[in-house]
């Protein structure tokens, strides 16, 4: 039993923070919010350098090799950052589910370019109901004589606009099926649905009987749903990895502007009405980093209680660093609602995250599943 | 970082299973002379004061082993020991602070029950402001005379011994005039008081003591360090426990969901309404976050570091759970919750609570009331955790300086 990071996790979170901290100041993010794409080729060329791209695929594919601890610890430090760019969509929806499901020649094609930072990918998830259970696919696939046609509206597809191929759910006869679909292929179409985290990019996603061969089937025809419940349990965790950072952000923001914030004579700080709010905050924090590095060991590990693990941390850190990230505003006062301030750069973030990939109500469903079963 | 127990740890695991389920008393237990009985079985097995040196009877256990004990006790919900306070407090305070003769004289003692121990702090003007004391303690040259009156003693009406905070100096600021001392409860000058608490039973006393006798050689460490013994002492309740207290709410949990899988409303089982279904989803996701959080105290605890500061944390976490479990749980059971007497077998529950014998939902409930009090109020905890994790500044107080009065 250590639940603690070993020598090399701590210098890996050492190194991307101090090259996240030159190269994704908050400048760089307000930035990249106004720009077109939505992200840097600089920085992402870094990380493909720094080997953060393929960290957790294989060696034969250009990667690092490290499990979802790892990944979750470079994924706290871009939350914490409110890293504007497709690394989740692609690294995590896109990569991790060709490495769960790809075949050698998918993955051969695929997963050393994500490495390289020469393709990026991107998975859609979620259609209109916003529910996440693959079950729920009502996009169709039909058969064509060597191939797939496929129909319908996915919505909340991140960072679709630039991916070069898109994970797609879709319902064959028989079952549901995942494909890999070119977005840029006839029949795709794109459109922006622009939420409050500029720094993060959604599109809805409309397939008109867009073709695709039969190569392009990820994993077992017809059987795809537990594929994606492992691509969804990931997910979540990742996402909560990045929630994690983004409340760390808050209260660390708080707690050094309660020090030096004076009012009625004295550092805000020096009252219970803003110390213990710091003090909840903190414990909220430190129980959903609890949260996060158990289900990311429980997964990376096959633990039996994986699952449940999962659905755990994103039912709770979801309300958590929601939590923590909104007290941060109130702590601060008038400047926290300022634009100017970065605060709403991490609240946002959190805020994102959220819904994506279950919200806690979702999970929480899924818990007593498991726990009454 | 690897969550699985080691080998070892599981064989150990193993064999406490095994001891539990050939020990385990058959009848439940009833009066002192039981428990006492029953403490003298774990302690004979090696399952009490496992962490103490062996030179004083205890047994040099790593903390995972401890925890795996209580762990496996909480599981089998077997009866707690008798003498807590002198195992988890008393204990370790007279090992860290006490004289070689008092080592000798009180640490056996201690772990075979032969003496039941209670923790004199509290006072009815000192709670959170515990430095505030006023009982005092007056040096008459071989001995000294202690007179006031304490409040909030847990086994105070079994205990033939006490750990008293008494002020020994009036002219020096309120934290720098208390001294520790141990003090005899079979005296005459030491009068024990039952409390009635809401939940109808007597956990607590008041003691008042009257020109009660202490031994010179019965003060713990210098005159006047009392307070700062007291700061390690109360750091010794947290962090220890957490693995088999998550254990105890899981086996609750289990008997609430069995409970709504009989209760019916609308013609179906409240297991399958959508709004019980996420208040049980939410209790677990809580539930287990704690039982990570346990965790992670254990390693730094395996490691050979005090979480300090970072037990502030657990405590707080722990006990507001507790509370927002049990009024969950109070939703989902309605009146069935408050039976004291005359619960229907399904509506039970078969768990033992913190004190030992009271397994009704209702007194659960109606205790975890008090976790969020004890041992430093949820308020205090928050002030620890803000001055000594974060860093904030302390808040101007009238009484850092200053005589005591």
């Amino acid at each position: 039993m250590n639940f603690s990071f070993s020598d090399d996790q701590v210098l890996l979170r050492n190194s991307v923070r101090a090259a996240l901290d030159v190269q994704c100041t908050s400048a760089h993010v307000r930035a990249m919010m106004d720009d077109g794409t939505g992200y840097g080729e600089a920085l992402w060329g870094e990380m493909a350098k720094l080997g953060w791209l393929g960290l957790p695929f294989a060696e034969e594919y250009g990667g690092a090799g490290l499990g979802l601890v790892e990944l979750c610890l470079v994924l706290e430090e871009m939350g914490r950052a409110a890293y504007p760019g497709p690394y989740v969509s692609s690294v995590v929806l896109g990569g991790l589910g060709l490495v769960l499901g790809g075949t050698a020649a998918q993955k051969e094609r695929w997963l050393s370019a994500i490495a390289s930072g020469t393709a990026r990918l991107s998975a859609a998830l979620v259609e209109e109901s916003l529910d996440w259970d693959p079950a729920s696919t009502a996009t169709t696939a039909t058969r064509t004589a060597d191939g797939w046609r496929l129909s319908g509206v996915k919505r909340f597809v991140p960072w679709a606009h630039v991916a070069d191929a898109v994970l797609v759910p879709a319902r064959a006869p028989e079952g549901v099926s995942l494909f890999l679909v070119d977005p840029r292929a006839p029949g795709v179409s794109l459109a922006p649905m622009v939420g409050i985290d500029l720094a993060n990019r959604w599109s809805e996603m409309t397939l008109r009987d867009v073709v695709v061969t039969a190569d392009a089937v990820v994993g077992p025809p017809a059987g795809a749903g537990s594929l994606l419940e492992s691509l969804l349990r990931r997910a979540a965790v990742c996402a909560s990895a990045e929630m994690l950072g983004a409340a760390r952000r808050c209260l660390d923001m708080s707690v050094a502007y309660a020090k030096v914030r004076e009012q009625f004579g004295q550092p805000i700080g020096s009252f219970q009405a803003i110390r213990h709010k710091c003090a909840e905050m903190l414990l909220g924090v430190e129980n959903a980093h609890a949260a996060v590095y158990y289900a990311a060991w429980a997964l990376n590990a096959g633990a039996e209680d994986a699952a449940v693990a999962a659905s755990v941390c994103k039912a709770y850190v979801s309300e958590t660093a929601r939590r923590v990230c909104g007290e941060a505003i109130q702590a601060h006062g008038g400047i926290g609602f300022t634009w100017e301030y970065d605060l709403h750069l991490y609240f946002k973030r959190a805020k994102a995250l959220e819904p994506l990939f279950g919200d806690a109500e979702y999970h929480r469903e899924l818990i007593v599943r498991h726990v009454t079963a | 970082m690897d969550l699985n127990y080691t080998p070892e740890d599981v064989a150990f695991r193993k064999s406490v299973r095994a001891w539990l389920e050939h020990n385990l008393p058959r009848l439940p237990i009833r009066t002192l002379a039981d428990r006492r009985q029953w403490h003298r079985r774990l302690y004979e097995a090696g399952y009490l004061g496992m962490g103490w040196p062996r030179e004083y009877g205890g047994g040099g256990a790593r903390p995972m082993e401890q925890a795996i004990v209580a762990d496996e006790m909480a599981r089998a919900n077997a009866p707690a020991p008798t003498n807590g306070l002198g195992l988890g407090i008393v204990g370790p305070t007279v090992i860290v602070h006490g004289s070689d003769a008092q080592k000798e004289r009180y640490l056996k003692k201690i772990l075979t029950a032969e003496e039941l121990w209670c923790q004199l702090y509290s006072e009815p003007n000192a709670g959170s402001d515990l430095a505030a004391l006023k009982t005092a303690a007056v040096d008459q040259g071989d001995h000294f005379v202690v007179n006031g009156q304490k409040i909030w003693t847990s086994g105070g009406a079994n205990a033939d011994w006490g750990l008293l905070l008494a002020r020994t100096d009036t002219k020096v600021p309120k934290h720098k005039g208390i001294t520790c001392f141990l003090m005899s409860m079979r005296q005459p000058g030491v009068d024990v008081r039952p409390l009635k608490q809401i939940t109808g039973s007597s956990e607590f006393c008041e003691v008042f003591m009257t020109n009660a006798r202490v031994e010179k050689s019965d003060q713990v460490g210098k005159l006047g360090e009392g307070w700062a013994i007291a700061q390690t002492t109360l750091g010794y309740e947290r962090g220890g426990r957490s693995l088999a207290r998550v254990t105890t709410y899981a086996s609750q949990y289990h008997h609430l969901v069995n409970a709504t899988r009989r209760l019916k409303r609308h013609g179906r089982p409240l297991i399958d309404d959508p709004i019980v279904r996420q208040k049980l989803g939410r209790i677990w996701a809580e539930l287990e976050v704690e039982r990570y959080s346990a965790l992670r105290v254990l390693t730094l605890l395996e490691r050979g570091e005090h979480p300090g500061a970072g037990g502030s944390l657990t405590k707080l976490s722990y006990s507001e759970f507790e509370k927002r479990f049990m009024e969950l749980a109070q939703e989902i059971l309605g009146p069935y919750g408050q039976l004291t007497d005359g619960a229907p077998p399904e509506y039970q529950l078969q768990v033992d609570t913190a004190v030992g014998d009271h397994g009704t939902w209702a007194y659960a409930f109606l205790w975890s009331r008090a976790g969020t009090i004890y041992a430093g109020s949820s308020e205090i905890q928050k002030n620890v955790i803000g001055e000594r994790i974060l860093g904030l500044p302390k808040e101007t107080r009238a009484d850092r300086t200053g005589a005591t009065r």
